[in-house]
């Protein structure tokens, strides 16, 4: 009986641990994934967002001649 | 939730890219102190307009000096107050990219993390100004095309040939446009016997400097101290005396670049002959340069749209784009 819960217990303890090791580790992502991404961040169209935010206005053709 | 940050922590300039948002914040590198409290009086525009004019208690200087910290301390406190302008506090915690030189060593290195850490940052991370040049410049450095940058700061002048997201050939100096102005100020104290200071020689170099022949070239009157009398006194400077102070540093800057092209592997030389090579930062800017590098290495040479933003909208890209580009960073890569 005692060997039982021992043996129970053990096996749980093993599985847990195994849980535990398969999910904590850091996950690395297949390296040409990630070099996709990375490639991808860096295309023109994925920065026209910052450059659009930082370009000065085009300037109001009206605004010069007086309104 | 703090909004994350770039920032260019330059030798002349700093400027600061919040997420989502822009440019929040560009002013000069320069902090006035008290020298017997020690307590922070000014800080950039203002302060800059001190140097050279302050009573013997007050102190306003430059942090950075030729890329380089000169002072750790000084520097971490403009990062906080910088930081803090930009709303930063110890509730609010961003991650922040920080452009340094590539020269940079690795004492610096943590000295500038540190400093951004203790400052409030939750997270820094640094980047090549070179690398950030070129995302900033708008190059297509996605493609396997050599993308070729020269940025030319106020302590250092870097210039990188980059393709496919990371750099190929690098080479820096640690000669700048602060270089530039005090070739004028050493010129002028030699051949007219007259003291000026930093930012009178800055003048003379943004009204007639030049690297090379231009068009509408005009004289300019310099005022300073004559060193035998001690009185004020005005000498009128002409473009081919300023081209003639400046021409070691304006050489040595070429030389780089000159090397940073025989690094480059010669499958991307020809890329350079058709889509030549990109100039920025505020170095960039001095009249006759483009052209000067152009005749002496064959290649040609294309101003960027925006070279004083460039290095700080390449990192606020870095920062609109963490976790994809976060390979980037300088640590990172080893």
């Amino acid at each position: 009986m005692i060997v039982g819960v021992i043996i129970g217990v053990a096996v749980l303890l093993v599985i847990v641990v195994g849980l535990l090791l398969s999910r904590g580790g850091p996950r690395h992502e297949p390296g040409v994934v990630s070099f996709r991404k990375h490639i991808d961040a860096l295309s023109p169209e994925a920065r026209r967002q910052v450059m659009d935010r930082v370009r000065p206005e085009p300037r109001d053709e009206s605004d010069e001649h007086g309104s | 939730m703090a909004r994350d940050l770039a920032i260019d922590l330059g030798t002349a300039n700093t400027l600061v890219y919040m997420k989502g948002k822009g440019i929040v914040l560009n002013e000069p590198s320069v902090i006035a102190l008290n020298r017997q409290t020690g307590e922070v009086l000014a800080t950039g525009r203002e302060a800059w307009q001190m140097i050279g004019r302050t009573p013997g208690y007050i102190v306003a200087v430059r942090p950075l000096r030729g890329g380089a910290i000169t002072d750790f301390e000084i520097t971490e406190r403009m990062i906080r107050l910088l930081l803090q302008r930009v709303g930063v506090s110890r509730f609010t915690r961003p991650k922040v990219v920080i452009c340094v030189p590539s020269a940079i060593t690795e004492v610096e290195r943590r000295a500038v993390t540190d400093a951004a850490r203790r400052a409030g940052a939750a997270d820094a991370q640094l980047i090549e100004q070179p690398m950030a040049a070129a995302i900033g410049a708008d190059l297509p450095i996605d493609e396997p095309i050599g993308n070729m940058v020269i940025d030319i700061g106020g302590g250092t002048s870097e210039t990188a040939v980059i393709s496919v997201g990371g750099i190929v050939a690098l080479e820096a100096v640690r000669v700048g446009s602060f270089d530039i102005d005090a070739s004028i100020q050493a010129y002028v104290r030699r051949e007219h016997g007259i003291a000026i200071g930093e930012r009178t020689a800055e003048e003379v170099k943004v009204a007639i400097g030049s690297a090379s022949v231009t068009e509408d070239e005009s004289q300019a009157e310099v005022r300073g101290r004559d060193l035998m009398t001690g009185l004020p006194k005005t000498v009128v400077l002409t473009p081919e005396e300023i081209r003639f102070a400046i021409d070691d540093v304006i050489s040595s800057i070429i030389a780089s670049v000159v090397r940073c092209l025989a690094k480059a592997p010669p499958e991307l030389a020809q890329d350079f002959l058709v889509r030549g090579m990109y100039l920025v930062g505020g170095g960039g800017l001095l009249r006759g340069l483009a052209q000067r590098i152009e005749k002496e290495t064959q290649v040609p040479v294309r101003m960027s749209n925006m070279p004083l933003e460039a290095v700080v909208m390449g990192a606020g890209h870095c920062i609109e784009h963490y976790d994809a580009l976060k390979g980037m960073f300088m640590g990172a890569r080893r």
